[in-house]
């Protein structure tokens, strides 16, 4: 009964209040988020997928310290329905069966999030066991996403700058792996002009990542360090929690600097071609 | 007038039919011998002429004057000294002359200046378009025989056309010619201006070939000087140095000779060169990877014209990582070439976020700095890294930035406030949302977090941040620019946090402030030229107070204008110039040139008169080209296909041709003889012959 008074409340003052509440501090949680790049991810309700959340998110974070110049705080759990997103840039979003839907105020700023360049990553954590192959195949998925304002999705190609960002990769295993991973279809206009994927105000990012493979089981950690949930066996099961992270890491790389990678391609064309106007001049 | 007509009562064949039949019968009646052959032969010709009917029209006949059309040309190059005087006196005395003359009139037509020249071609079509061609006794057009139409000359007139030329035989000019200009050029690569020295007319001997002084000056500067002989192309090399209208003058002092030439208005033209800079080239260097950083990707690639090369360190020497290389897809950082060889192409450098890990040595720094000494530009967005030791600020580089840190990170929300400078200045005046201080305002969204530092003296201070902290501090170095932001939280306002705020705009301001973009300097003069010569002038300063702008014209004649202050820092005011030309706009420091109207005047291309633009139309017409000079010529009348022009006694003489036209103002028809008189005639002649033959008949009886 409480929740529910609350949850009213919370609609009633985001529609006398939206967007534009300057009064007071904003939570300091998201303020830490904002200057820390802290990863964050959407709490369901369900304990022990959020626990699993946050230790993957917590294992990533980590491994980002220890191998690249990201420096990412303690992950952030995230009430759909009431905290601001604007200040965050990377929301993992497990998908449960019994997960409640947000209010129509949280798909606003849901939508506003992934239109300003933040990103959503969707983990249906199922390895599509159901072998339907396609973003759309869990009902749970489908009802969530429903709302956001997406464009049409496309498989992720073998060339896409996922797979480049900082380690490169082939795949992109969790717990589960060899599963078709789904991001926004680059627009039929603007494409291979010059291998650059396209130029759009968002540099070309896609917003949401959609895909089954129960990435933050992977990445989990205790406090102590050790990992949670058991991937793979011996040595194969060793390599695919590395192979994992490896993902995580080029994922939040992704987020971060879009499409610096695949612009760096470019880079050696651009310095000979100022060596070519030195020699004219 | 009266004239006999004919109004037919049957259709002429019938008539002819009837008279050849009357000759038959009469040549029949003669061959038989018959006496009244005649009489019979005229009773049928009598009756065909009836039936032809003959009448006497009688019509009112109204003689009509003749117009002479006198063209008076009053264009700009026909004030020249000496020559509106000419102009009038030969009018007046053409005009006595015409009027003297029986039975004309005269239409006066005068041709003023257009925006396209002198068109006389058109006004003299059009003249005689007005009148009817059969009044049209002669035109005679008083001018200096520039005409920008001739094209629109008419080819055939029905009267004589003279041209009476304007000057002396004395007259001679030199002028400039610009050849060839561009109307863009590339900032920084030399553009070609090809010009010539023009003489015309009769140049005096201590002037001919000799070589005039050009010199070419850049916005009021004089850049160079040379000296250039007639009638010879002569290429001009020119750098525009900056973005925007470069107003280059190009021109020679006028010859002291005697006669002096004739004007010296075409001695000089002012081009207007619109400087575009090349494909910036911006370098990016991003320290660490941030929420931040794509804010600086999205501005800078969504420009199509900007050339990005961006380095982010992914990875510095005090991470850890097992993985082999060949599985990462990380390039070394090309630092020697980027900042030791190549930093030179850069049109701006941006540090962002950047932290000194070891990866640059100092002299990389240094290399930086003497690249913004020498004109480069240079932005630095710090995050906490800046109240660090690996603070950009302790690098060398430290020197010349703008802001110096305390140390201290202040933490919490803050509204980003325009300072009093900031009011002002170009790179945040007129930001969309600014918080003004005004109860329950819609203003821009706020910020996190800063680092604490002190504004370098002599810099300016822009946006305030926490307890008015410097946010933004923009600083010249040298001849370079720098600009720091001390927050890396500008991205909170593209994510639209509390509404979000002009974060693009204010960042792209920034870059092209520091790239030095005229529209973004604070101390301008600029200028709009509005229609007919009306200029808008703002002033931007960051001064409280500015003006008044000082106006040189063409001529060097100065006059004020005063300013009245338009918002913070800018000033305004509108200016209606007298006339076309080179004007200099000057406050203070801060000057401007501005060129109005066409390059060099049309009216001054052609100054020694000459006819020849009219030579086709007074040949055909048998008319004559004159010199005034030589006196007013006097007016005879000739008939239409005699010359209309030739030598008197008393000197020249110009014709024009009476047409003798008139207008009939109505006609009557009067029937030669009334009906019952041919009735009597025809009847007569039957009478007649039947009379002549039948008495004949009689008298052979009898014998």
């Amino acid at each position: 009964m409480i929740r529910l008074l609350l949850a009213i409340a919370v609609v009633v003052l985001s529609l006398t209040a939206p967007l534009r509440a300057q009064d007071g501090d904003p939570d300091p949680r998201l303020v830490r988020a904002a200057d820390e790049v802290a990863l964050a991810y959407v709490v369901t309700g369900d304990p022990r997928i959020d626990e699993g959340s946050e230790a993957g998110l917590r294992g990533l974070s980590g491994e980002l310290i220890r191998r690249t110049t990201v420096r990412p705080g303690e992950p952030i759990g995230i009430d759909l329905d009431q905290d601001d997103l604007s200040l965050l840039t990377f929301l993992y979003w497990p998908v449960t069966d019994d997960q409640p839907a947000p209010s129509p105020q949280a798909y606003v700023r849901l939508n506003h999030f992934l239109r300003s360049g933040g990103m959503i990553l969707f983990d249906t954590r199922d390895g599509d066991i159901a072998g339907l192959g396609g973003p759309d195949g869990q009902a749970s998925l489908q009802a969530l996403a429903a709302p956001l304002d997406i464009l049409p999705l496309a498989p992720v190609p073998h060339d896409h700058v996922l797979t480049r960002s900082f380690y490169l990769l082939q795949d992109f295993p969790g717990r589960w792996q060899g599963n078709q991973i789904w991001a926004e279809a680059p627009r039929a206009d603007a494409t291979a002009v010059e291998g650059v994927p396209f130029r759009t105000l968002n540099d070309g990012v896609s917003p949401v990542i959609i895909g089954p493979n129960a990435w933050a089981e992977a990445w989990a950690v205790d406090r102590r360090g050790n990992p949670m949930f058991t991937v793979g066996s011996g040595f194969d099961g060793q390599r695919q929690r590395e192979m994992a992270m490896r993902f995580g890491i080029n994922l939040i790389m992704y987020v971060l600097t879009g499409n610096y990678k695949s612009d760096q391609v470019h880079v050696p064309a651009l310095l000979d071609r100022l060596r070519g106007e030195e020699g004219i001049r | 007038m009266t004239r006999l007509g004919f109004d037919p009562l049957l259709p002429w064949p019938v008539l002819a039919a009837l008279a050849v039949l009357a000759l038959a019968v009469a040549g029949w009646a003669a061959w038989n011998g018959l006496k009244g052959w005649a009489f019979r032969g005229l009773a049928i010709l009598a009756a065909a002429l009836a039936l032809a009917v003959p009448v006497i029209q009688s019509g009112i006949r109204l003689a009509l004057s003749d117009i002479v059309i006198l063209l008076d040309d009053r264009s700009a190059s026909q004030s020249l000294p000496g020559r509106p005087g000419q102009t009038d006196a030969a009018l007046d005395e053409l005009t006595a002359r015409i009027e003297a003359l029986p039975n004309t009139e005269i239409r006066r037509v005068t041709v003023g200046d257009d925006d396209a020249g002198s068109l006389l071609g058109q006004a003299m079509t059009r003249a005689i378009a007005a009148e009817p061609d059969s009044r049209l006794a002669g035109v005679i057009a008083v001018t200096d025989g520039l005409a920008h139409d001739p094209a629109m000359i008419p080819a055939q007139v029905p009267a004589p056309v003279h041209v009476l030329l304007t000057g002396q035989p004395a007259d001679w000019d030199r002028r400039l010619v610009i050849e060839e200009a561009p109307a863009f050029a590339i900032i920084g690569q030399p553009v070609t201006i090809r010009v010539r020295v023009q003489d015309q007319g009769a140049v005096p001997a201590e002037i001919q070939g000799t070589p005039a002084l050009l010199s070419l000056s850049v916005d009021g500067q004089v850049a160079q000087s040379l000296a250039a002989p007639p009638d010879q192309s002569l290429e001009l090399q020119f750098v525009p140095e900056h973005a925007g209208q470069n107003v280059v003058r190009v021109g020679f002092a006028a010859p002291q000779s005697d006669p002096a030439e004739l004007t010296d208005r075409n001695n000089s033209a002012a081009i207007q060169i619109q400087g575009v800079r090349d494909r910036l080239r911006v370098l990016l260097v991003s320290g660490e990877p941030h929420a931040g950083e794509r804010t600086w990707r999205n501005l800078l690639k969504s420009d199509t014209n900007v050339d990005l090369i961006h380095f982010t360190i992914l990875r510095s020497p005090d991470n850890m990582d097992p993985v082999p290389v060949d599985e990462m897809s990380l390039i070394a950082f090309p630092t020697r070439e980027l900042f030791m060889e190549r930093i030179k192409d850069f049109d701006l450098i941006i540090f962002d976020r950047y932290s000194v890990r070891g990866i640059l040595p100092p002299e990389y720094y240094l290399n930086i700095q003497h690249y913004v000494e020498e004109g480069g530009a240079l932005l630095v967005s710090a995050g906490p890294e800046m109240a660090t030791v690996q603070s950009l600020n302790l690098s060398p580089l430290g020197g010349i930035l703008p802001a110096m840190p305390t140390g201290r990170v202040l933490d919490g929300a803050f509204l980003p406030q325009l300072t009093d400078e900031g009011q002002r200045h170009p790179v945040t005046s007129g930001l969309s949302g600014a918080p003004t201080g005004a109860e329950g305002e819609d203003h821009w969204g706020r910020w996190l977090r800063m680092s604490q530092a002190r504004a370098r003296p002599g810099a300016q201070v822009v946006l305030s941040g926490r307890d008015d902290q410097p946010l933004l501090v923009l600083d010249r170095v040298g001849q370079g620019r720098v600009a720091q932001l001390t927050s890396d939280q500008v991205w909170l306002w593209g994510r639209g946090f509390e509404g979000g705020g002009p974060q693009l705009e204010l960042l792209r301001r920034i870059a092209h402030w520091s790239m030095k973009e005229p529209e973004l300097e604070e101390e301008t003069l600029l200028a709009d030229v509005g229609r007919d010569l009306r200029v808008t002038v703002t002033r931007r300063t960051m001064q409280d107070e500015a003006g008044p702008i000082t106006i040189t014209g063409p001529d060097g004649s100065q006059s004020e204008l005063p300013l009245t202050e338009a918002g913070p820092g800018r000033f305004t005011a509108t200016w209606q110039a007298p006339g076309p030309g080179i004007y200099q706009l000057r406050d203070g420091e801060v000057s401007r040139v501005l060129a109005l109207g066409p390059a060099a005047p049309r009216e001054f291309e052609q100054t020694v008169a000459g006819g020849d633009a009219f030579r086709a139309v007074t040949e055909a017409t048998r008319g004559a080209i004159m010199n005034l000079s030589d006196g007013v010529p006097a007016v005879r009348t000739v008939r239409p296909d005699r010359d209309a022009h030739g030598e008197g006694m008393t000197g020249d003489w110009i014709a024009i041709t009476p047409r003798d036209a008139a207008s009939v103002a109505g006609l009557t028809h009067r029937p030669l003889l009334p009906g019952w008189a041919w009735l009597a005639l025809i009847a007569g002649l039957a009478l007649a012959g039947w009379l002549s033959e039948g008495r004949a008949r009689l008298r052979g009886a009898q014998g």
